[in-house]
């Protein structure tokens, strides 16, 4: 309550005329003339009479009748939530991500969270949400407070990788079912990594108010080391073999001075190498460690970078990266390759001999030798040129992949009708396929159009990047129609044609090569990325980069092929960091994948009764501290509604300026009014002309 | 003139003849009967002739019809003279304000004498064509015009009037010394006055001109808020004469002083006719007339 005129109040003086009206002016009463006073006497009574407070009620109502004019004059008001900010949503964001762990800016911007909700006006309406790596919608837009506070307060710190750019999207998605004006509050550390890579996709829709509330200490940065990258095997089958079995970890810096740093390898929880190294300033090194000593299965491993000479870390959360190495006799390897073909396997073999990360045997037979094999023994099968196959291998192959293996086909001249084949495809069952002879004279032959860079095979860092896919020059390639044969092309060439197909069959793969391994159809093997290829695709097909290693925190793990959900019996199982099963039993036989949300290690089951262990680490963009410049936040700020503001303190004054002053001017004149009329009435009682008395 | 000749007031008046009670000396036909038979023209009775009666009076008529000598006596009428007291004390400034009855503003005790004076005057010069004269007095003789019918006398008598402005103290013994001086023949004597006195004083000091033949009349105006004051709660009065300062309470006015005031104006009424004076009272909220009617009416009754 306050008064839109209050210098009206002086007026509260005018209370003293009651005052001197019924205390003062009654003891000094004005003399009146008369006549003759020869016959009245001396009325004794009346000086005590005068100094009494006779009429009690009247001087009240008087009084009241005085202060209740003098405050209708000042205008008194009470503030009271208008019409507009009850419309208005208020959208409180709490920033969730991992670099919120740093000191307090996470407890800090709860409470500010809070404070904004108590400030709310009682029926307006707010809705609370977590900003991670996605919108994450925690109520639905409720007036009651306390369903919102229970939801701020429930609010933990994540792992994942902020992005205000999936702020821009989930808001835009969200106006475009909520018309009503939203004011948003977004409680972060304002970390510039979260930034998306175009500013116009955190830019936030005309009905949306943004008011940024930075978290304590933003902005401040502070020296902060971090185990930026590990490079390490997933799979590991001799620890000796020094080139497979080293550890690359990347050390970096951020706005840190030069400072030693001791990074140790810690496998099950001890530390087996350790090295020290000098950090520069604001610089990153490489540290080379060797996995000298693994057991067999599963190792927790992690790399730990830890202060030679008390350098303050501001942010030690991010000082470890684990990953998880399982150790494994060397896997084999069904290479079945055409009676008259030998030199893929020669290729491929060699290839997959000098693959890195992987460690794996290759047994190399022939089309007629391969009745009697039995494809569940090997990581993966590769069918190169095979023509038909026998139609035990053939049987054999197809409930192995339904079971979850995977088999490579690359389909070379014999499958195609007309070039000796029956043009079927081996596995796939995919018939009339029919080949391409490109010609060989100058650039007759067909090169690489298109790269779906996002298969694990096709590599992280893209191949056109690293130059291995577009010198390919292909001279013969299988027509097959892979929109037919529901497979999804990962390379196409120039008139085309697919290349490379993954078909999904059961609970494995089918990689499909619609070209050969050899040297002849193409000159693949010859191109410095075959080999890279047939590591990625060797572990992909093995299934072995799902079984072991690091992720990301919020990547998916696939748990079961699509499409196999329906027919799949056995259930897929997780287990979290916290050791607790996520996942209901119901969905353990449905899921398709899984989120790794937290940082740790995850044990997982595969549908394909495979077991694996992964370890799991923040974003290290969430280790660079460094805030978005002021401008940018202002820039932004500004970019939604009628123009946000950037709040450094919590207060909830802007949600005091929604309400608007409602005027009591008309109910204190109503009480004067009732005041004066019983004043009259109570007057005249009193003080009225005195009546004879009979 | 207008301020006392109130037209609706002399209409009043003049329905009513103003008759002496006593018969004074005069030999002017009036409407004032005479105590002594004159020689006026209005037959009254015969008489016997009795020896050294004068001749001239016996009704030679009668005689040739009789042969009997009579006398013939006639009425006598003669002119009065009104002398009228009036006082200008300080007390008769007062009013209560307006009148609680008529809604008019009451006027000072003071002006209603006047009114009552000037009405007077009016009917005894211009209809009775009697002399009259006015004596303005508090604690001195203030002003004093001599009884008379001569043209004029009027204008001085409202003249007068005019001038007498309440100031000082009553004293009764004075003006009435000085008015047996200054009368010589009897009439009628008006004393208008609140009378804030002692009644056996003021009859003591009035009853010397009732021994000298005279008729005499008291007026005793009152304001009616002085026979019943209201007083809504303690106050303090000033008395206009002495501005001696009293704290009085409603509840003594309601009671006592009332009392009081009702015995002072029976006390006045009893002493007044027991002198053989004629008493009435006067209220300030009462008609002018009425009041002038109902003196004179008493006066045609007492005749």
């Amino acid at each position: 309550m306050g008064f839109l005129a209050p210098w009206f109040l002086a007026g509260v003086v005018a209370l003293g005329v009651p005052v001197f009206v019924h205390l003062l002016r009654r003891q000094t009463t004005t003399p009146s003339p008369f006549s003759s006073l020869m016959f009245f006497e001396r009325g004794i009574q009346s000086s005590t009479r005068h100094r009494r407070l006779r009429y009690l009620l009247l001087f009240c109502l008087r009084t009241a009748l005085v202060a209740l004019i003098v405050l209708a004059f000042a205008n008194p008001f009470v503030r009271r939530a208008n019409a507009g900010a009850n419309g208005t949503l208020l959208m409180v964001v709490v920033d969730d991500s991992f670099s919120m762990r740093v000191g307090n800016r996470f407890e800090d911007a709860k409470r500010g969270a809070l404070a904004i909700l108590a400030a709310k006006p009682g029926g307006q309406r707010a809705q609370v949400m977590a900003l991670g790596s996605q919108l994450q919608v925690l109520t639905q837009p409720v007036p009651d407070a306390g369903t919102l506070k229970a939801a701020v307060e429930a609010l933990q710190p994540g792992d994942s990788k902020g992005s205000f750019g999936e702020l821009g999207r989930g808001l835009r998605a969200l106006t475009e079912m909520v018309h009503t004006p939203i004011e948003l509050h977004l409680f972060s550390d304002m970390q510039r990594t979260e930034m998306p890579g175009n500013f116009a996709d955190m830019v936030l829709p005309g009905n949306v108010k943004l008011v940024l509330h930075p978290a304590s200490g933003a902005g401040a940065g502070g020296a902060n080391w971090a185990v930026e990258s590990v490079e390490a095997p997933a799979q590991l089958a001799d620890p000796k073999d020094k080139r497979r079995s080293r550890v690359t970890a990347v050390v970096a810096g951020y706005a840190t001075p030069a400072a030693s740093k001791t990074v140790s390898l810690i496998v099950n929880g001890k530390v087996v190498a350790s090295k020290r190294v000098e950090v520069p300033a604001s610089g990153r090194v490489k540290v080379e460690l060797e996995l000298l000593d693994v057991p067999y299965g599963f190792s927790r491993c992690e790399v730990r970078v830890a202060a030679v000479d008390g350098a303050v870390d501001a942010f030690p959360a991010d000082d470890a990266s684990v990953f998880a190495v399982r150790r494994s006799d060397p896997e084999r390897v069904l290479f079945v390759h055409g009676s008259g073909e030998a030199r893929s396997a020669v290729y491929f073999g060699a290839a997959l001999g000098a693959a890195a990360e992987s460690s794996f045997v290759l047994q190399s037979v022939s089309t007629e030798q391969s009745g009697d094999v039995d494809p569940g023994r090997y990581a993966f099968v590769a069918l190169s040129d095979v023509g038909p196959l026998p139609t035990i291998l053939e049987n054999a192959l197809v409930k192995y992949v339904k079971d979850g293996g995977s088999v490579l086909i690359a389909a070379g001249t014999s499958t195609a009708r007309g070039s000796g084949g029956r043009g079927r495809i081996p596995v796939l069952g995919a018939d009339g396929v029919e080949g391409k002879y490109y010609s060989r004279e100058g650039a007759g032959f067909a090169g690489v159009a298109q790269v779906d860079s996002t298969h694990p095979v096709m590599g992280d860092a893209g191949v056109e990047k690293d130059g291995e896919w577009p010198e390919l020059k292909v001279f013969y390639a299988a027509k097959i129609d892979a929109a037919k044969l529901g497979a999804r092309v990962l390379v196409r060439l120039g008139d085309g044609t697919p290349l490379l197909m993954d078909k999904p069959m059961g609970e494995g793969h089918v990689l499909l090569l619609a070209s050969g391994l050899e040297n002849l159809t193409n000159d693949l093997p010859l191109q410095p990325g075959f080999v890279p290829f047939v590591d990625r695709a060797a572990r992909y097909l093995s299934g072995e980069d799902r079984l072991a290693g690091a992720r990301v925190v919020d990547s998916f793990v696939q748990l079961r092929t699509t499409g196999a959900g329906q027919t799949a019996s056995a259930g897929v199982e997780v287990v979290d960091p916290d050791g607790k099963r996520p996942l209901a039993l119901a969905e353990a036989r449905t899921v398709q994948s899984f989120p790794l949300t937290r940082r740790g290690f995850y044990q997982l089951r595969f549908a394909n009764g495979k077991d694996a262990v992964v370890g799991v680490n923040p974003d290290r963009r969430e280790s660079d501290l460094a805030a978005i410049p002021e401008d940018v936040l202002k820039l932004w700020a500004g970019s939604g509604g009628d123009g946000g503001q950037a709040m450094p303190s919590l207060s909830g004054a802007n949600i005091r300026a929604k309400e608007t002053a409602n005027s009591l001017w008309w109910w204190v004149m109503l009480l004067a009014l009732v005041a004066a009329v019983a004043e009259c009435v109570v007057a005249a009682d009193h003080l009225g002309t005195q009546r004879e008395e009979a | 003139m207008q301020r006392f000749l109130d037209p609706a007031v002399l209409a009043g008046i003049s329905s009513l003849d103003l008759l002496a009670r006593t018969v004074v000396d005069g030999f002017v036909a009036g409407l004032h009967r005479s105590p002594d038979f004159g020689f006026s023209q209005e037959f009254a009775e015969y008489r016997a002739y009795t020896p050294g009666d004068d001749l001239r009076h016996v009704d030679w008529n009668l005689f040739a019809r009789t042969e009997r000598t009579y006398l013939k006596r006639y009425r006598g009428e003669t002119n009065s003279y009104l002398t009228l007291l009036l006082d200008a004390s300080r007390s008769m400034e007062y009013t209560s304000g307006t009148g609680a009855k008529t809604g008019v503003r009451q006027p000072s005790k003071m002006d209603y004498a006047r009114f009552i004076a000037a009405s007077l005057f009016y009917l005894a010069i211009h209809n009775q064509r009697d002399g009259a004269g006015l004596i303005v007095f508090d604690d001195e003789i203030r002003e004093s015009i001599r009884p008379s019918s001569r043209t004029g006398q009027l204008h001085r008598l409202l003249a007068g009037l005019e001038q007498a402005e309440p100031r000082a103290r009553t004293d009764f013994a004075k003006p009435m010394k000085y008015f047996q001086e200054l009368v010589r023949r009897r009439g009628i004597v008006v004393v208008i006055s609140d009378f804030y006195e002692q009644p056996e004083v003021i009859v003591k000091a009035i009853e010397p001109m009732r021994f000298h033949g005279n008729e005499v009349v008291l007026f005793h105006v009152l304001d009616p808020k002085e026979i019943r004051p209201e007083l809504k709660g303690p106050a303090v009065l000033v008395d206009l004469e002495t501005q001696q300062r009293l704290e009085v309470i409603p509840e003594y006015t309601r009671e006592a002083y009332r009392q009081r005031m009702d015995s002072h104006i029976e006390q006045m009424r009893n002493k007044a006719r027991a002198a053989g004076m004629d008493y009435h009272l006067l209220v300030t909220d009462q008609p002018l007339d009425r009041a002038l009617r109902e003196y004179l009416a008493i006066r045609e009754g007492a005749r």
